[in-house]
């Protein structure tokens, strides 16, 4: 069946192209693709071991609150229950996923110790003989708490005086080789400004987005009799949980085995390395199946969503719209702790200048610490919100020079051999020939200098 | 956590059982997420599906419809056809194939869109206690622990004369930002009757006596309705949820009375 | 806690199971009966990943007590096609890409298989408010759209 059959648009770049390039805009039946017609794909829980218990999360009921009495008594005397678990039984209970890469310090319990840092977080886990014990053991913990004062936006928390949200990091910022941000610095933005005819100044913010995927984050963690765990997980990062989850057991890497691969919606949702650990523990200690699976409510409430960001964008532009300086300064919302946050936040420091060659840029970036639900990773994560506030800027700009916008981008546009802000070279560059493809497709008048223009040289520059 | 499900055969039956404690569940779309997803306060669940609950006769104008007949049913009844749009308003038809006209009229607000149209309608709802059988109307329907909702009676409206309107977020499946039902009948060139119930509003599906007071007596024209639509405004407070901020809904609630009203798009 | 025999047709063959009080209908199948081609995505009767036929006619199963059903007729994505052959709406999904993760795939199916029972030939706007209950968080539904319409063309091809 011819399906979304798109040919190649071959008349640009036609000296740099070998090859007939068949596959792409042309429909690849997907190889699973039988099996989710005929309900034979096994998610993580269709697996269903004999013996499995369940595992439930009692969670903070605070935003910021220290833990005076955590009372499982009642948790335990609930029939059905198995285990209650609290920080106690985890092995090694401080992590951050990103140790992997080098990112640290490690920020955050897998069991809350003496404090809870946002809403949901997790303080105790109780497993049972069925769903129905789990929640109602969960819900007969009792903790006391003693509230502290919580902060939920970004520059509030930077302000003097702020509550410190996570005393692993010290500051309600996350450190980058010493300095309180993410920076790029590149030219003299502060000539610039002063050169430039006009000077832009804007703010954008967004909200923390939910992934929302169908499938809810879970695994069901099946002990073999060789002494192994076999965990059967929705996690969009195998290996990346097997290692993480191995620190947090101080297991041997080879005591563990995930099978995954079979996800049902991640979207960047499921790559934190959240409900492994804890499973696990659950299975050595009851030696018996486990599974531990996200309600729609905690997927909602505690699963990491999107950063919220706030950013200000400061441009110097010339009369006839050449953007001489940008200086962004970004802060973006980890949540109570990092998860992938700080490394969402270098990648927006990279390409915050955008698409664009401009001469002098100055990018602060913060990753900043508050009591709302961590973010992590989502869809293009630290690039997706700056995308949405570089081009309202462009959009902006063009308005108020009463230029064309799709002009004003081209004069603009970055083309191969430009050094970038964060000293990349471009290269394989194509916006200024999407911009021409889309005004084409538009509608859009575009005069003859700009459909001249090329991303392979400086015509036009 | 609980230990029994009863399943009783009449609705006395089930008022019994309830003497015990325990929820009632219709179609089970409010009662199972509490069930499936928390602690469950109670130890039984009283289901009205074998309660014989589900029947519904038209006799003339008067109708008669059982508390557990589902939303579905009440959709493809043919001489109920003028509640079709307010089915189809609800839910989908997945839960439509569940949820039940007595869970519709007792859930709160922005939810029950068909008790806004019961309330337009002037029904009567019949509920069953441990004192034998009351009837009362939709505004003040209050359903004791203790209590079945067995039915619900009204007039079908005359041709011509029934209007609703559900403003959502999205075409299907969405809550109420403002749901607008009516009865509206003219006579001699103007307006004879008129009952407005609102819903989205307030926790409880609301009347809209100022507007219907502008419109009695006048002709059911563009002018009388654009002024009753105004005065639909007094004396509510709207929510204010995840559907829709409390000063949206006060400034569109205008919009869909005289939408509603004039049938238009 | 009384437990309780609760007898199901499913996909024309007799099952009995033990039912603990409140067990879904969903749970019923998959942990019961091994059927796992509904999914809980919800738990709460919103997703619409679980939805089955219940006495022919599209349900959350996760909304329905299994006790309270005693008796009735379910069928699921697996006994949608016998023999190992796709139906019309399996195919459908098929070669129009209104796959992707999956995980809402059971349920899409099953709602389309009601609606096209029903109304053998829907307009665009039947197939919408059809699936209306079911979320999918991967296609944009367009592509799902065009497999159920597609599926009612190929329907009516074989009948003609």
């Amino acid at each position: 069946m011819a399906h979304r059959q798109t040919p190649i648009d071959d008349t640009y770049f036609a000296g740099e192209r070998a090859g007939s390039f068949t596959v792409v805009g042309s429909p690849v039946a997907r190889s699973d693709a039988r099996g989710h017609v005929t309900g034979r794909t096994e998610f993580f829980e269709d697996v269903r071991p004999a013996g499995l218990l369940h595992l439930k999360m009692h969670r903070s009921a605070r935003h910021h609150a220290r833990l005076v009495t955590v009372d499982t008594a009642a948790a335990r005397a609930v029939p059905g229950v198995v285990a209650v678990l609290t920080h106690q039984d985890i092995p090694n209970n401080l992590y951050t996923p990103l140790k992997l890469i080098g990112v640290t310090p490690d920020d955050e319990p897998v069991l809350a110790v003496d404090k809870v840092r946002y809403l949901g977080e997790p303080i105790v886990a109780v497993v049972a003989e069925t769903e129905a014990a789990a929640l109602a053991g969960a819900a007969a913990v009792t903790v006391d708490y003693d509230d502290l004062p919580a902060v939920f936006d970004v520059e509030e928390a930077l302000a003097e005086g702020a509550p410190l949200v996570n005393e692993y990091q010290g500051n309600n910022y996350f450190t980058y080789e010493g300095h309180h941000c993410r920076r790029v610095r590149f030219g003299d933005v502060d000539k610039a400004f002063a050169a430039a005819d006009h000077v832009f100044e804007w703010r954008y913010q967004s909200s923390p987005i939910e992934q929302a995927p169908v499938e809810t984050t879970g695994c069901v963690v099946v002990p073999q009799p060789d002494g192994r765990l076999r965990i059967h997980s929705d996690t969009q990062a195998c290996f990346f949980t097997l290692d993480n989850t191995a620190l947090i057991l101080e297991s041997e890497f080879n005591k563990l085995r995930i099978v995954g691969g079979t996800v049902g919606g991640g979207f960047g949702g499921k790559v934190d390395v959240v409900v492994e650990p804890v499973a696990c523990v659950a299975a050595m200690v009851t030696h018996r199946p486990v599974k531990f699976v996200y309600g729609r409510y905690e997927e909602m409430q505690v699963s990491s969503p999107r950063a919220a960001e706030r950013i200000y964008l400061k441009d110097g532009v010339s009369a006839d719209g050449r953007i001489l300086a940008r200086q962004v300064r970004a802060y973006i919302d980890a949540g109570a702790y990092s998860r992938h946050t700080p490394y969402g936040t270098t990648k927006a420091a990279a390409h915050f200048p955008g698409p664009y060659a401009i001469p002098n840029v100055s990018i602060d970036c913060h990753c900043v610490f508050t009591n709302r639900t961590p973010s992590s990773a989502m869809r293009g994560f630290g690039v997706t919100i700056g995308d949405f506030a570089l081009e309202s800027q462009m959009d902006r700009i063009a308005r108020a020079l009463d230029l064309d916008p799709l002009r004003l981008r081209l004069i603009n546009a970055y083309r191969d051999g430009d050094m970038k802000a964060h000293r990349k070279l471009a290269e394989g560059t194509a916006l200024v020939e999407v911009i021409q493809k889309a005004a084409d497709l538009v509608g859009h008048d575009l005069p003859e200098p700009y459909r001249s223009m090329s991303s392979t040289d400086r015509k036009g520059r | 956590m609980l230990s029994h499900v009863h399943l009783p055969g009449s609705a006395a039956e089930a008022a019994d059982l309830l003497r015990n404690g325990g929820w009632l569940v219709g179609g089970g779309t409010v009662v199972m997420p509490r069930v499936n997803t928390g602690a469950v306060p109670v130890d039984s669940l009283v289901s009205l599906r074998r309660a014989g609950l589900d029947d519904i006769t038209v006799d003339g104008r008067r109708a008669s419809i059982g508390a557990a007949a589902t939303l579905a049913d009440v959709g493809e009844h043919d001489a109920l056809a003028f509640l079709l749009p307010v089915i189809r308003s609800i839910a989908s038809p997945p839960v439509r194939n569940l949820a039940t006209v007595g869970g519709n009229l007792v859930v709160g607000q922005p939810y029950g869109d068909l008790a806004v149209a019961l309330l337009a309608l002037d029904a009567r709802v019949e509920v069953l206690g441990a004192d034998g059988v009351r009837e009362v109307g939709v505004a003040e329907l209050t359903v004791g622990g203790a209590e079945v909702l067995t039915a619900v009676h009204l007039d079908v409206p005359d041709s011509g004369t029934w209007f609703y309107r559900k403003a959502m977020r999205r075409r299907h499946n969405s809550a109420a930002i403002v749901t607008v039902a009516a009865v509206v009948a003219v006579g001699d060139g103007v307006v004879r009757q008129a009952r407005i119930a609102l819903g989205g509003l307030a926790p409880r599906p609301v009347r809209a006596p100022a507007a219907e007071r502008v419109l009695l007596g006048q002709p059911f024209d563009r002018p009388t309705v654009e002024a009753a639509a105004s005065a639909a405004r007094q004396g509510v407070t709207p929510l204010d949820d995840a559907y829709a901020s409390a000063w949206y809904r006060d400034r569109v609630l205008p919009v869909h009375v005289r939408r509603a009203l004039l049938g238009e798009d | 806690m009384p437990s309780r025999i609760v007898t199901l047709t499913v996909n024309d063959a007799d099952h009995e199971l033990i039912a603990t009080p409140g067990l879904t209908l969903l749970a019923a199948l998959r942990d019961a009966l091994g059927l796992t081609a509904a999914k809980r995505g919800c738990a709460q009767g919103t997703c619409g990943s679980c939805v089955v036929l219940l006495d022919e006619r599209a349900v959350p199963a996760c909304l329905v007590p299994v006790e309270t059903v005693d008796g009735a007729a379910v069928r699921t994505l697996e006994g949608v096609a016998a023999g190992g052959e796709l139906d019309e709406v399996q195919s459908a999904f098929l070669d129009g890409f209104a796959t992707q993760c999956g995980f809402c795939t059971s349920g899409m199916i099953m709602a389309a298989e009601a609606l096209l029972a029903d109304n053998p030939s829907p307009s665009r706007q039947d197939v919408v408010e059809a699936i209306s209950g079911n979320v999918c968080r991967c296609t944009g539904y367009e592509p799902i759209v065009a497999a159920v319409l597609d599926a009612a063309r190929r329907r009516a091809g074989r009948t003609a």
